[in-house]
């Protein structure tokens, strides 16, 4: 690890002009994801401004009936939230099937949003890789492509986002709240990340310097019928190969509206549109379901190793909606 | 009988000792281990003490132009730079061949491979060093595909003699035999990383009179001493290795590591340094099992008799040799698994390339074989219509029959009886549809299935596994028994230098000094080499040979103390033994106190425990008239359910039945079984180390996945008694056939469930997943 300096912000206007001004500077949020590329020469920071204590820790009502998440909650925490976890159990969900306790204590809202990709290759600093160092080449596309991306990806990258939660933000059509050094604003969480293009090594549309400071949940009914399945090689402590997040709302055997974002098959959450339009409307029919899928999935482009991740995709779809179309009530 | 209690056939020992042979007393450090207060070798500290860190090769094959240190000898804190140059011995050391340098000098062979140390002050600073040194590497094709490396000439010759570690062919009756039913089938196994928790770690301490002293995490003192040595260029009584903690080895000990990189950094530096290696280093930094490709036909009658068993055998041995003679050895001898078999073409290949060492894993060169031994079984049961178990027992090997290269099993082989116990073990419920804790389901906590789409499947498997060090190989364990009069109690010391890599040996130890000097107060002195050699804790070995030392030594020490009390009595020694620290008389009852007839003297004895001679391997057929000094057999059966539309396994009941001989300590037995049967597992749904153009992909336990808690089930483990008349106390060698029998069984399992015919290992959801149309 390089050598950085650490400063604890007082304030949020002073952190992101510290960081602002400073390229080789970056915001501490839990750790978890920016010391692992520390230690594995992927990231070296000269200056760390730690904003854990800084933003606000709590989950709060909105007065429209929405749900404001502090960025500094910590995953443990939101997942564990009665509000969340009665309101928007997609959530709650995605944050308990991510990383592993230990971890879920110290990893925050706003730090999980940005987590960087699980991508081997991007980590393995022996390797060229254009999101790490732009321009170098991309080793995954004649490599080991097993958990990379078959939708939206480019010539210059296949990674995918690595993120649970993020998906179910996506789903819900969270919005996040940003300080930067050109004032505040809002981005919908479904716009936070980006598709790599020619700029794999830019994961979101955010300035450097621009801090998460919050993430709203709209007061979406529907989301009380929500879910999330992930797939992955093992029990627990695991990343998606594929994973959906999806909300219904259901009037007898019509799905009247729906959510829906996909984990493990993009460069980031997939908001699944296409699908979604087809399902409006429709009837709650596995034969729905699955056209539903294959909408969102025909444009998809399996590497070497992961076309099974295409089906797979449509499988846990279909079982997703299967499971809450069939749930009694909402 | 109770659930996860061992059957125990009756013992024929002396029990009148708490914590003797038989018990399961306390282990010493089960406690400390638990509480997180167990001192591993990464935990040693000395004040002043040097970080030695590792400069290691990018490329999987390189020419090497040029090293240039002296970029990292400016920086600050830094106190050597070493290159080959530096090695002051033989820069070449191996466990059999003697093929890999100690540092690289003109080529690199594989990525990992250590190329410079430097030592500093800080570890951080050691690190910024290395990154100082410059190489200038002329970067080769690697050799990266073992099957071609075994035939194909026109490949680069990744050592100068070629690419063949061994060829072993094993040629048994008619190798043109015919018959009605033939199976065949092509397997692959990927490689499987030892995944023990404590990485490589030790610390080396200049001594006054020119030597070193290594207090470290390994499996075998005395090889590494032995090889040390060699590179260091001293004589062996120069180079002392003390064992410190080891966080688990399962084979990945027994090579160097750390070793001789750590004495020549403290020699030159005349400092104590210590190196510990990060999980990163560490895949690089020890060796895997050896992935495999495997042909096989099987050949039977229309009663599901085997006629004839041909294989060929692949072993990636990666670019040094290691293991991999031993690993062809084994592998062809257990070929056709615990069978008979009257006509047999086995050929194995172990070979060189550029990929990462493969070496020692508990199981070594059993398990990939019974991948495909034992689906060909399934295959055989299925085009006979014969249920698997029952085509397994009518095949079965038993005492008196032969092995593939005619060594008679003169020991009990219950085989058979293995099979109808495990098949005879209560079944796990049935999912009854109101199951609501997801945790039990294919996924997991993952909630990926409510038991829409689950199927649920039964399989078998069963194996072989010789026991010790094989092919004429000297194969010995020392120990010293010191026993004296302390505080008024009779105490026993022993020492040995048997490695206790957690598998339990040192309570082991204890227990057959209790039973046998009938004291209970027995203390195991650390294992160094002041002690004569105890081999290393592999091969399942320990209590067998490093016991039968101890029990040895006990005898000779209980011999001279009762000549003694038969001399002062007037009693025939024969008609003496101790128990409760008590002299007793057949005839006369108890006559006195241990303690009485010590007084103030040390009786201490020495003495080595040799097993029976094997015998090496016929070049040109393989026969041996006794390849290997024992056998071990377990059998499996996993029942799991799959999430057919997700393609994911629940391992839903994973039971053993396994005869040790004589179970010594029966809770270490049970432990024994579970953790092989973890590791089986492992192995069969999640365990592989990618390899791609040479190079690890998933060097970390967040990216090569081990099962948890979730992955495993509870397991019913029947344990089974009998002895085998030539080893001490009848014992056999617990630790490595679980890990064998069980992957066969799980993938069988998820075979039965699924319908698909799956070949390699680990399985995957994608192998496994009904994708519809």
């Amino acid at each position: 690890m390089k050598p950085f300096d650490y400063q604890r912000a007082t304030d949020t206007d002073t952190a992101v002009a510290t960081v602002s001004r400073n390229p080789n500077a970056r915001y501490l949020g839990g750790g978890t994801n920016l010391v692992d590329h520390m230690k594995l020469g992927v990231s070296s920071p000269e200056l760390l401004v730690d904003v854990s204590r800084l933003s606000s820790d709590t989950v709060e009502t909105l007065p429209d009936g929405g749900v404001r998440v502090g960025a500094a909650v910590r995953n443990s925490d939101l997942a564990a939230e009665p509000i969340i976890r009665q309101r928007y159990p997609v959530l709650a969900h995605a944050l308990l099937a991510g990383a592993s306790g230990q971890l879920r204590n110290l990893a925050t809202t706003g730090g999980n949003l940005l987590q960087r990709t699980r991508c081997v290759y991007f980590q393995d600093v022996t390797t060229p890789c254009n999101k790490r160092e732009p321009g170098t080449g991309c080793s995954a596309l004649d490599g080991y492509t097993r958990y990379h991306a078959v939708l939206g990806s480019s010539e210059h990258c296949v990674a995918t986002h690595p993120s649970d939660m993020a998906v179910a933000l996506t789903a819900l059509d969270a919005v996040v709240h940003t300080q930067g050094p050109s004032g505040p604003r809002s981005i919908p969480v479904a716009d936070l990340h980006r598709l790599p293009g020619d700029e794999p090594d830019r994961d979101t549309v955010l300035e450097h310097g621009e801090l998460i400071t919050a993430v709203d949940l709209p007061a979406l009914p529907m989301a009380a019928r929500s879910n999330y399945r992930k797939v992955r090689d093992r029990a627990s402590y695991a990343f998606a190969l594929v994973s959906v997040a999806a909300a219904v709302d259901i009037a007898g055997d019509t799905i009247r509206d729906v959510r829906i974002a996909f984990g493990g098959l993009a460069h980031k959450p997939w908001r699944a549109t296409l699908a979604e339009n087809a399902l409006r409307g429709a009837p709650a029919t596995e034969a729905t379901f699955r056209t539903a899928a294959d909408a969102e999935l025909a444009e998809a482009r399996p590497l070497s190793d992961n076309e099974f991740k295409i089906p797979m995709a449509r499988n846990t779809l279909t079982s997703v909606l299967r499971d809450l179309t069939q749930q009694e009530g909402s | 009988m109770n659930d996860h209690a061992p059957a125990r056939s009756p013992q024929d020992l002396d029990d009148a000792i708490a914590g003797g042979i038989g018990e399961s007393p306390i282990r010493p450090d089960g406690a400390l281990k638990v509480r997180g207060e167990y001192a591993y070798s990464s935990d040693l500290w000395a004040e002043d003490m040097l970080w030695g860190v590792t400069l290691r090769s990018p490329h999987p094959s390189a020419r090497i132009r040029s090293i240039d240190v002296s970029g990292a000898l400016k920086t600050p804190g830094v106190y050597a730079v070493l290159t080959h140059e530096d090695v002051p011995g033989d820069n070449l050391y191996g466990l059999k061949d003697v093929d890999q340098p100690v540092l690289a000098s003109d080529v690199v062979r594989y990525k990992g491979e250590a190329v410079a140390l430097v030592a500093a002050d800080h570890p951080e600073t050691a690190r910024r060093a290395r990154e100082r040194i410059d190489v200038d590497y002329e970067v080769l094709e690697p050799v990266t595909d073992a099957e071609r490396a075994a035939h194909d000439e026109t490949l680069p010759k990744v050592h100068p003699d070629g690419n063949l570690v061994r060829y072993q062919p094993i040629l048994k009756g008619d190798p043109e035999a015919t018959a009605e039913v033939v199976v065949s089938g092509t397997y692959t196994l990927g490689m499987q990383d030892q995944a023990f928790l404590g990485p490589e770690s030790g610390l080396a301490i200049p001594a006054e009179d020119g030597g070193v002293d290594l207090y470290l995490a390994t499996q075998d003192l005395h090889s590494d001493q032995a090889q040390t040595a060699r590179a260091l260029g001293l004589p062996q009584e120069k180079v002392r290795m003390t064992l410190s903690g080891v966080g688990g080895a399962f084979g990945g000990r027994e090579d160097l590591s750390i070793q001789v990189h750590v004495c020549m950094l403290a020699l030159r530096t005349g400092k104590p340094v210590k190196m510990v290696y990060d999980r990163e280093e560490s895949f690089y930094g020890h060796v895997h099992r050896h992935p495999a490709t495997m042909y096989y036909e099987h050949g039977a009658d229309a009663d599901g008799r085997l006629v004839y068993v041909r294989a060929k055998l692949y072993f990636d041995g990666g670019a040094y040799s290691s293991k991999t003679p031993v690993v062809v050895g084994n592998g062809t001898t257990l070929g056709v698994g615990p069978y008979v078999v009257p006509n047999v073409r086995i050929e194995g290949w172990g070979v060189y390339t550029n990929n990462p060492p493969c070496g020692a894993m508990r199981g070594l060169g059993a398990v990939q074989p019974a991948l495909a031994y034992e689906a060909q079984l399934d295959k055989l049961a299925e085009a006979l219509d014969m249920d698997p178990v029952d085509v397994r027992i009518r095949n079965a090997i038993s005492r008196g029959e032969s092995i593939a290269t005619g060594q008679v099993l003169d020991y009990p082989a219950p085989v058979a009886e293995l099979l109808e116990r495990v098949r005879a073990l209560p079944m796990p419920p049935e999912r009854d549809g109101t199951e609501l804790d997801i945790r039990e389901l294919p996924g997991g906590a993952s909630n990926t299935t409510h038991g829409e789409g689950v199927y649920r499947g039964v399989g078998y498997g069963v194996c072989i596994k010789n026991i010790c060090y094989a092919e004429g190989a000297d194969d010995y364990s020392t120990a010293r028994v010191r026993l004296q009069a302390l505080g008024g109690e009779p105490a026993a010391m022993v020492h040995t230098a048997a490695a206790e890599v957690g598998q339990g040996v040192v309570t082991v130890q204890q227990q057959i000094t209790r039973s046998e000097l009938g004291v209970e107060r027995v203390t195991v002195h650390p294992n160094d080499t002041d002690v004569g050699k105890a081999g290393s804790s592999s091969a399942s070995r320990q209590t067998y040979m490093t016991g039968g030392a101890v029990k040895t030594a006990c005898e000779a020490v209980r011999r001279r103390l009762l000549d003694r009390v038969a001399e002062r009595f007037g009693e025939a020694f024969g008609d003496l033994s101790l128990a409760g620290g008590k002299i007793v008389s057949a005839s006369t009852g108890v006559l006195t106190e241990i303690v009485d007839v010590l007084g103030d003297e040390v009786i201490e004895e020495t003495r080595e425990y040799h097993h029976r001679e094997t015998y090496p391997m016929d070049a040109e057929d393989g026969s041996s008239e006794r390849v290997q000094v024992q056998h071990a057999f377990s059998a499996h059966r996993a029942v799991v359910d799959v999430d057919v539309e997700l393609g994911l396994v629940k391992v839903v009941a994973l039971d053993c039945s396994q005869d040790v001989g004589k179970a010594v300590n029966p809770d270490a037995v049970v432990g024994q079984i579970q953790g092989g049967s973890a590791q089986g597992l492992g192995l069969a749904v999640m365990e592989e180390i990618r390899v791609g153009d040479g190079a690890i992909r998933n060097p970390s336990f967040t990216d090569y996945l081990i099962p948890t808690i979730l992955d495993t089930p509870p397991m019913k483990i029947d344990v089974i008694e009998r002895g085998d008349p030539n080893s001490p106390y009848g014992v056999r060698g617990v630790g490595e056939p679980p890990t064998i029998s069980s992957t066969p069984a799980v993938v069988a399992a998820v075979r039965a469930a699924t319908g698909k015919d799956l070949t390699h290992v680990p399985v995957s959801p994608e192998h496994v997943v009904d994708f519809g149309e």
